[in-house]
């Protein structure tokens, strides 16, 4: 992970030579630059302004799911804002260093969503992450959204059906046991809903959802479903 | 006793004549008894060539020659009797010759006695009588035992058919196959039984076809009763007791569980018939007959549930679909179902002796239809509308003490079947204040009757708070004692109105709105004494006053005459504004009294819209505006020196449906959290079915609201899902 490339090797022999400092005490000082980069500059964090510098100089959009992978290995608290403490553990497991390592990390970042272990902590940390502080549910209009950004990753045929019986029938905040639950769902339980148990202990919601796919005779759609799905 | 040895023919020589005595005796010659002197002798001969040392010990001799004489004995004189002989008289015969071995073997035993008495056990050898019972069963019985066999089973057989046979000759027979056995049932049970009862059964089974085709059930019961009775007096006539179980198994086998479906599904004459035409005489039997057959009463219990079930939603949909008007209807449905109940209550008592299935049965049926009234009310408030028809005063005056409290207690054992039963304490406590407020119980003993018997049927915490309410109404009266005398004593202090006021607990009473109407003047001062006399009783409680349960009595002072008007205490102070104006808009009166719109257009329609109008209104429409103006109705009079100004009461239906379901809510939050408490972890399914039966009691929960409180108290973190099986949850501590 530490492995330096030519000119990155370079610049770190420049900079022991010039402070003579050892090799890690290098790698911490260009770190602490990058953090000076994007911090605020009235607060010891990173606040939004900061975030979009940042997704420039790694060329993503900010609205890229990666950002959110990103976030996991920082262990971020909350969306819009790292502390100093969340950038540098960030850094520390990609094994980032600079801009350009930042820039590489990113197709692996991207892979991780593919591994189904990691995507399951993605999703359920994403949770906590965008739900307002203090707050113990995750508000409507949020979750949809990131519900649409994780299953176009995940490709659940179900998800826009989700978000419209939400929008219809509850209208109200989302709790982490129906975010966590709803992906076990979406694992487990096939298009058909041939293999759900009704007297199973899924939250109420997903309960509702099930009956709401019924009565407007999706279910019965099932086949068409793993077509349109390969969009 | 001699001592002296003997020669062992000598000896014998002696013996052997004695026996042939004894034959010719048995043959019934002529022959003289043994005097007791010759059995002496005998006796003492056999001794002599026992009881010496050997070689003059001749034990083993005489051991063997009595088996050969008794070999002989039956071979020669018992068995030829019994050749060529068949049926019956080969049963007799067989009899005779049994009774004349038996007195054989005694005599013989007796001569040779004293060998039983050492030899036998010393060599470990059969015992003499034991020793004649196997030359018997080896040359009499082996060779006949098939042909008796055969011969008692077609006596028993002409017996059924109606014959009368030698009871006393099949019991003699019969009594030949147990002592072969020689003190096993084996012989009986292998030789006899076995074929005794397969030929039964090919019997009854022959029968039951040919009966079942052409009789009505009663019928073909009664047959089977006749039958089974029989049956148990051949046991008592001449079968061995031991065969009375296999017996009856067999019969009610080919006679009643071979044909039970065919039997009970008769179409007109079969249970559901027999049921539509009450004969219980015949359920009975049907009862008595399958009661001993494991689950024989099953498909009874069942159609009875079946019936009962469609005689109770035929009921509810007749009256359903009749046009009386609504409250006589609902009267009707609930006084109809306790008639049912009393029927088909009868019938588990006295047909089907109060047997846990059909008490089961019975619920079961009656919980099916006794919460689908079919109409806007649920059945809770139904009954507890019954109850407080028959409660209240002018309810039930035409009917006796004894016919009230037997319909209160049908109408309790109904709740029984009531699924919302919070539902209906809720109900029936708001109608049990205002009984108790308005003065309208018709009789206290009836009250606190029922209540008594609703705490046996629920519990006492069902009833507690109906208690209380009870219990203040008393204290009421005594506090009124208390103020009376307070008054005397502070003349001062009196109001000039006679005020009378029942204090309430908060808790048992239902809880009521708190308004802020302005009083008249009059009725403040009333409410200051009475608090002034309240604080020299207790300082630490707190009084407010609800004002829209009391009632008041004014004068009206109309042109024609005064009449004395029972009105509510709103109902007083919008009367009592006018002694100042004489008219006077709505939106004044609004401003004087600080009402809701809601609470004056009832107040004002009731006085000026109804049946007496004492306000008179402009414009004189049907309902009351806010544009409206009112006037005392000086011209008012009627016919009574008193009369009362009903105020219909606000529908509270929906809150009351509102307020048990948050209880239910608690009541559920509490009941999971206890179960998960005890349990620690517990999956899904067994949570709910224990919370279920933990409020079992008190309602039925609906599954999704149990499911709605699990996701709260996850989210309360009292509960979290197991990380490996989402279907099971833990307890947080």
């Amino acid at each position: 992970m530490h492995k330096l490339g030519r000119s990155h090797r370079d610049k770190v022999q420049q900079f022991m030579t010039i402070t003579g400092a050892s090799e890690k005490a290098a790698l911490q000082a260009l770190k602490a630059n990058l953090y000076k980069r994007y911090k605020d500059p009235y607060t010891d964090m990173i606040l939004v302004d900061g975030i979009t510098l940042l997704c420039n100089d790694i060329q993503v959009d900010p609205q890229d799911i990666v950002m959110l992978v990103l976030s996991w290995h920082m262990k971020a608290s909350t969306m819009c804002e790292y502390s100093k403490q969340e950038f540098f553990t960030g850094l520390q497991a990609l094994g980032i260093d600079s801009l350009g390592k930042f820039r590489e990390r990113i197709p692996f970042m991207r892979s991780e969503l593919k591994d189904e272990q990691k995507f399951g902590e993605i999703y359920n940390f994403a949770f906590g992450w965008a739900k307002e502080k203090g707050q113990k549910s995750l508000a409507l209009d949020t979750a949809i959204g990131m519900w649409q950004l994780l299953f176009a990753e995940k490709q659940w045929p179900l998800v826009d059906h989700w978000c419209q019986f939400l929008q219809a029938r509850h209208n109200k905040a989302i709790s982490r046991d129906t975010w966590s639950q709803l992906l076990e769902f979406a694992r487990t339980v096939d298009t058909s809903l041939s293999n759900y148990d009704a007297e199973g202990a899924w939250p109420y919601l997903i309960d509702e959802f099930v009956e709401y796919l019924n009565e407007n005779g999706i279910i019965s759609n099932a086949q068409s479903m793993t077509d349109w799905s390969k969009k | 006793m001699e001592s002296k040895t003997i020669d062992f023919e000598r000896g014998w020589d002696h013996v052997y004549k004695g026996i042939k005595q004894l034959r010719r005796i048995l043959e019934g010659l002529p022959e003289p008894l043994f005097t007791s002197g010759e059995y002496v002798m005998l006796y003492s001969t056999v001794y002599n060539m026992c009881a010496r040392n050997p070689p003059h010990n001749y034990s083993q001799q005489l051991y063997d020659k009595y088996r050969e004489v008794l070999e002989e004995y039956i071979t020669s004189t018992l068995s030829p009797s019994l050749r060529g002989k068949r049926d019956e008289f080969l049963l007799r015969e067989l009899v005779k010759i049994w009774v004349n071995h038996k007195v054989m073997v005694r005599w013989l035993s007796r001569f040779f006695n004293y060998l039983d008495r050492y030899f036998v056990d010393y060599r470990s050898l059969p015992a003499l009588n034991e020793v004649g019972m196997t030359c018997f069963t080896d040359l009499v019985y082996r060779e006949v035992q098939t042909n008796i066999k055969d011969a008692a089973i077609v006596l028993i057989g002409k017996e059924r058919e109606g014959d009368r046979i030698d009871c006393s000759l099949l019991k003699n027979v019969l009594d030949i196959f147990v002592a072969v056995g020689m003190g096993s049932m084996e012989r009986y049970e292998d030789d006899f039984e076995a074929d005794m009862l397969r030929d039964t059964g090919a019997y009854y089974s022959r029968k039951a076809s040919s009966w079942i085709e052409e009789d009505s059930c009663p019928e073909y019961m009664l047959k089977c009763e006749e039958c089974l009775k029989k049956e148990r007096d051949r046991v008592f006539h001449y079968l061995r007791s031991s065969s009375e179980v296999k017996l009856i198994e067999k019969v009610q086998h080919e006679l009643l569980v071979t044909y039970i479906d065919r039997l009970l599904e008769k179409e007109h004459s079969g249970c559901r018939a027999l049921l539509r035409d009450d004969k219980a005489d015949d359920l009975s039997r049907m009862y008595r007959l399958y009661c001993k057959i494991p689950r024989g009463l099953d498909p009874v219990a069942d159609i009875f549930k079946q019936h009962v079930t469609a005689e109770g939603t035929a009921l509810v949909q007749a009256i359903g679909a009749a046009s009386n008007a609504p409250g006589v209807q609902e009267h009707v449905l609930l006084r109809k179902i306790i008639e049912l109940h009393c029927k088909y209550m009868a019938y588990v008592t006295d047909c089907f002796q109060n047997h846990n299935l059909f008490c089961n049965a019975l619920k079961d049926a009656f919980k099916v239809f006794c919460n689908n009234t079919g109409t806007d009310s649920s059945s809770a408030e139904l009954l507890a509308t019954f109850c407080d028809d028959i409660l209240k005063k002018g309810g039930s005056e035409k009917l006796s003490d004894e016919a009230i409290e037997e319909t209160l207690e049908n109408a309790v054992k109904l709740l029984a079947y009531i699924n919302d039963r919070d539902l209906f304490a809720e109900f029936y406590r708001k109608k049990l204040a205002r009984r108790l407020l308005f003065d309208r119980s018709a009789n206290d003993d009836h009250e606190r009757s029922v209540l008594s018997k609703l705490k046996q049927q629920c519990g006492e915490q069902f009833t507690s708070k109906m208690e209380g309410m009870v219990t203040d109404i008393t204290l009421s009266r005594e506090n009124h004692a208390a103020f009376e005398d307070y008054l005397r004593s502070n003349s001062a202090a009196h109001p000039g109105i006679d005020l009378t006021v029942t204090i309430l607990t908060t808790g048992f009473w239902p809880s009521y709105k708190p308004c802020n109407l302005n009083l008249p003047t009059e009725m403040i001062k009333c409410v200051e004494v009475f608090k002034g006399f309240y604080e020299t009783k207790t300082k630490h409680k707190k009084l407010t006053w609800i004002y829209s349960l009391g009632t008041c009595n004014l004068s009206g002072m109309f042109d024609q005459k005064t009449i004395e008007l029972v009105v509510s205490t709103h109902q007083a102070a919008v009367l009592m504004l006018f002694n100042t104006s004489d008219r006077l808009s709505y939106s004044e009166i609004m401003d004087q009294l600080n009402s809701t719109h809601e609470d004056l257009v009832r107040l004002l329609h009731s006085l000026s819209c109804a049946k007496y109008k004492i306000l008179s209104k402009q414009p004189d429409t049907k309902t009351i505006s806010r544009s409206d103006y009112f006037e005392f109705n000086s011209k008012f009079t009627n016919k009574l020196r008193r009369i009362k100004i009903p105020l219909p009461p606000v529908d509270e239906k929906k809150k009351i449906v509102e307020d048990v379901d948050k209880d239910r809510r608690y009541a559920i939050d509490a009941a999971i959290v206890r179960v998960m408490k005890t349990r620690k972890v517990l999956g899904y399914q067994q949570l709910v079915s224990e919370c279920v039966e933990q409020l079992s009691q008190t309602f039925k929960p609906d599954i999704k609201a149990i499911k709605k409180q699990i996701e709260d108290l996850i989210t309360r973190e009292f509960l979290e899902r197991d990380e490996e099986n989402p279907n099971t949850f833990k307890y947080l501590a």
